[in-house]
């Protein structure tokens, strides 16, 4: 318990700043967006989003299993996205997971903890949210590394990522419509309970990797 | 002196026997003692066309008696509990019950079929366990729950609560740690929040 005693936010009045507009953005856009494609968008069609979202990104998701040292799963993400992009109509159709394949999520952020390193100064990044120093740089080395991306890039369809990355966002923001009101909602200063469930969040996704090892 | 020591030993094996069993037997009391809370509340407070007011009311009897209030006030306060008087604390504390009934209440209104599946219980320190559960949710994704409960004579009471990782009173103790900051450290500061904080609450 004693890692929490620290705020870990050196940088506080600046994210505070960047919290803000975030939170304006937020308020005037993402948000109403976000309740709109949940009130218009039946369960099924937003079901085949988060799928095809999901299924684009499988090769991140493969590299940071190689990378992490996990062959069983990188195995298990490279048969999914061989068995969703043909049977599943191009990714909109999860058709490993009723297969007895599950989905498992990994970003760079999660490896390089799993190297060792720790997860620097809280950060809160414009649009993007709640960080840390360790996460965007993780951010970054995948937006610089994402096949999809490079392809569409040296194609000269920038287009494309951005859609991409619009899409996915607004699925995100959809899926955490309920839990960050909840958060917004029992909190005195929303900044902080933020900052605090953010923080405990990664290190538990990163721990619940370790220790499914039973190793490191 | 065989005859003593296998009687020693005799005596060692069924105390410690016993005392296995105990352990075993309360272990698996936690995981009951957090079962049938979730059954009374689902019987109690998440049942349909209920006045406002009176799930508010069946939820802060539930939540007064499982929840561990003093302890909870405690750690979030942190080092602040220390300087604060017993006014002080005792306006706090109440100020801390209606912020909870009152976001709990609200969840409960919204209750959508949602069911608690127990899984492992674990002993944590001296007197605590660990209830591992999930949240079962028609079509989305189940949600990672853990109880902290402490032994309270006959029964338990809840400590902490653990969703995907992050837990409520360490989450609670930074959220007010940081008002107290932003108060210069004052809790009639901190408290003036609160109230604002449970008006709010109340009107929406």
């Amino acid at each position: 318990m004693a890692e929490w005693e620290q705020v870990n936010d050196p940088l506080e009045p600046m994210n505070r700043t960047i919290f803000e507009f975030n939170q304006a953005v937020d308020k005037a856009l993402l948000k109403p967006v976000a309740q709109g494609y949940r009130w218009a968008v039946p369960q099924f069609g937003r079901d085949r989003v988060r799928d095809f979202v999901r299924n684009l990104r499988a090769p991140v998701v493969f590299v940071n299993d190689v990378l992490q040292g996990e062959p069983d799963r990188a195995m298990q993400t490279l048969m999914r996205f061989a068995f969703n992009t043909g049977f599943g109509i191009g990714g909109l159709i999860d058709v490993a997971e009723p297969g007895g394949i599950p989905y498992h999520d990994e970003d760079f952020g999660q490896t390089f903890a799993v190297w060792g390193i720790g997860e620097g100064p809280y950060l809160v990044l414009p649009i993007l949210g709640p960080s840390n120093a360790r996460d965007g740089v993780g951010l970054a080395t995948e937006w610089l590394s994402d096949p999809f991306n490079l392809y569409m890039d040296r194609i000269g369809q920038d287009w494309a990522i951005w859609t991409r990355a619009g899409v996915a966002g607004l699925e995100k923001r959809e899926r955490l419509l309920d839990t960050l009101d909840e958060i917004e909602r029992s909190s005195l200063d929303y900044y902080s309970a933020l900052r605090s469930t953010y923080r405990q969040n990664r290190a538990a996704e990163v721990k619940n990797k370790l220790d499914a090892d039973g190793q490191r | 002196m065989l005859n003593r020591r296998s009687f020693l030993t005799g005596v060692a094996a069924v105390s410690f026997g016993l005392a296995h069993r105990s352990a075993w037997a309360v272990t698996g009391d936690a995981g009951a003692f957090i079962q049938s809370l979730a059954e009374s509340a689902m019987n109690t407070v998440a049942v349909k066309d209920l006045s406002d007011g009176e799930r508010v009311n069946r939820f802060r009897t539930l939540f007064v008696d499982t929840f561990d209030l003093p302890e909870i006030s405690r750690f979030v306060l942190g080092r602040y509990w220390r300087a604060a008087n017993d006014g002080q604390k005792a306006e706090f504390q109440k100020l801390f019950e209606d912020i909870q009934v009152y976001t709990w209440t609200r969840r409960f209104k919204e209750y959508n079929g949602e069911t608690l599946e127990l899984g492992s219980v674990k002993p944590e320190g001296d007197a605590d366990f660990i209830v591992d559960s999930q949240m079962k949710r028609a079509k989305l994704a189940p949600i990672n729950v853990s109880w902290r409960v402490r032994r309270a004579a006959e029964t338990f009471r809840i400590l902490d609560i653990i969703v995907e990782g992050a837990s409520m009173a360490i989450t609670f103790r930074s959220d007010y740690g940081a008002v107290l900051s932003s108060q210069g450290g004052k809790i009639d500061g901190l408290l003036d929040v609160m109230r604002k904080k449970v008006d709010q609450l109340k009107l929406g």
